[in-house]
């Protein structure tokens, strides 16, 4: 089959691989209709995790149809429509019971990496490094899913391809920052970034009953799409004073909730851009936390702040006073999709969440390398591109 | 291509051997020093019997030390293996016996990865394919 594969820092291909087997008993074959790019695929790209091997297939938020099912599946049969969360997860042990899905015990075949870089292993994710697990991903004609019953969920007929696909991570990922990150109605959001991560978080808080909901991004088209799609105010980091704003916008408190969804490679007018750029080329840190940073010192006393961005490994320079003294809480996670999936593709279905504007990009599998260039330069007002194998 | 992956392009796939590297070698290095292992699975200790643990612990348990203990708040139980002295049982076995045992007790079953793989062996490759040949062995359970 074809899949997009990682032939070294940035370096992709599209190429010829083996099909998918099922593997367990819990697993589903499914064939691959919509996947899409997502900001942190360009840290593997890029090399900044670099557990990556040449010719691993990428990708991670996916919708298909299930053309093969084990005999232990109980949810799923041939011809469903399916949308899949993009991290794994067996349902079963203590994380999952507490509906931390992406900390499940038992769904990273490759523990060790992260167990002793982190302390503790989250589970794995389709298509994101030997690091969480090494598996196959979704930019493919088609993807082995494990743990099916738990982590896929059949789409309703009333919801689009195009629409129920951003569920898989996007949404889910989104949504739990404003979830766990508190966000309740009067409350002030702040979110930092507006790619789609960060809208659907906005759109999370703007449903959740938030009073203002402020996005703040550099780039005016994605600004211009959270203004027509999602309902909140927008500020320009490049133009406008954030943190003044930000004060202003909030009675003098600052935001109640902070959602940073920017991640490791964030970027920043001045020095302090400069500055987080050499130490990471350096080695000297592994991550460019601007926006956390940010979000800390904005963010009000006693209020919460929820890293949704990817980071992996050390930063500088961390506001670890401000975090104190104002007495923050600091949450973060990798998407609990499972907890989130049923809800978002209700609300899909009554037009509560609209996801489809944030594919600006739709083509086939074969020009993805094409893409992801197009995404990662931000060309052509791209937001996601979606492939369609 | 930028400098920022001019730099990467010369460093990445070093700090990735490095990075793998180390990960073998820290297991190694706490070889000689850990006896004792130990691990939380979220069924409870009425349900569980050390002679009756399933999977590849059930075939190290009579070299090994194995005991159970009801896990504070309701978390399940905890089995902890102690190494004897001198056994040839390594921490890798039994950390991956442990891990496999969590899963067949939790999720009815041990996850494989992916397959057939996609992906070919480089001389960069390489540290990180030995560490992910081992993948449960490894870490600091």
């Amino acid at each position: 089959m074809k899949a997009l594969q990682w032939q070294g820092i940035n370096k992709l291909a599209v190429g010829t691989v083996p099909d998918p087997e099922l593997r367990n008993p819990g697993d589903i074959i499914v064939k691959v209709t919509r996947t899409v790019t997502c900001g942190s695929d360009l840290h593997l790209i890029g090399g900044y995790i670099p557990f990556m091997e040449k010719g691993d297939v990428l990708g991670h938020e996916f919708l298909g149809e299930v053309v093969e099912v084990g005999p232990d599946v109980r949810n799923h049969r041939a011809g469903d429509r399916v949308v899949v969360s993009s991290f794994i997860s067996c349902g079963s042990c203590w994380y999952c019971d507490q509906r931390l899905f992406s900390l499940c015990d038992n769904g990273n075949t490759n523990p060790a990496i992260t167990e002793t870089m982190w302390g503790q292993a989250p589970s794995g994710c389709f298509g994101y490094s030997h690091a969480m697990g090494g598996n196959a991903g979704s930019h493919a004609e088609y993807i082995r899913v494990p743990f099916a019953d738990v982590g896929a969920f059949t789409v309703p007929d009333t919801v689009s391809d195009e629409r129920a696909v951003f569920a898989s991570d996007s949404a889910s990922t989104g949504w739990m920052g404003a979830d766990l990150g508190g966000v309740g109605p009067g409350d002030v959001v702040a979110v930092w970034g507006a790619g789609a991560v960060g809208q659907m978080a906005a759109r999370a808080a703007v449903l959740l009953g938030a009073d203002r909901v402020i996005v703040i991004d550099r780039l005016e088209n994605r600004l211009d799409q959270v203004r027509r799609h999602v309902g909140a105010e927008t500020l320009n980091y490049e133009s406008d004073d954030i943190a003044g704003e930000l004060r202003e916008r909030s009675g003098g408190r600052g935001p109640d909730v902070c959602i940073e969804a920017v991640g490791m490679e964030a970027h920043s007018p001045g020095p302090q851009f400069a500055y987080d750029q050499l130490k990471q080329q350096l080695r000297l840190q592994t991550d460019r936390p601007v926006a956390v940073r940010d979000a800390i010192h904005a963010c009000r006393k006693g209020g919460s702040v929820f890293v949704l961005g990817v980071y992996a490994g050390f930063v500088d320079k961390f506001p670890l006073g401000a975090l104190m003294n104002k007495g923050l809480t600091v949450r973060g996670a990798q998407m609990h999709g499972q907890r989130y999936i049923p809800m978002l593709l209700e609300r899909m279905a009554k037009n509560e969440l609209v996801t489809e504007y944030l594919a600006t990009h739709v083509m086939p599998l074969g020009e993805a390398p094409e893409g992801y260039r197009i995404f990662k330069e931000k060309k052509d007002d791209c937001v996601r591109a979606v492939f369609v194998p | 291509m930028s400098r920022t992956g001019k730099v990467l392009l010369i460093a990445g796939p070093f700090v990735a051997g490095a990075a793998a590297v180390a990960v073998g070698r820290r297991a190694k290095r706490r070889t000689p020093a850990r006896h004792r292992h130990v691990v939380t699975v979220y069924r409870p200790l009425v349900e569980l019997e050390v002679t009756q643990l399933p999977g590849s612990l059930s075939e190290i348990v009579d070299r090994v030390e194995v005991s159970l203990a009801a896990a504070p708040g309701g978390r399940g139980t905890e089995i902890a293996i102690r190494i004897p002295d001198g056994s040839p049982i390594t921490d890798g076995e039994v950390r991956r016996a442990l891990r496999e045992t969590r899963s067949l007790l939790e999720a009815g079953d041990v996850l494989l990865p992916s397959g057939p793989p996609t992906t070919v062996s480089t001389p960069l490759n390489r540290p990180l394919q030995k560490v992910t040949a081992h993948g449960r062995e490894g870490g600091l359970l």
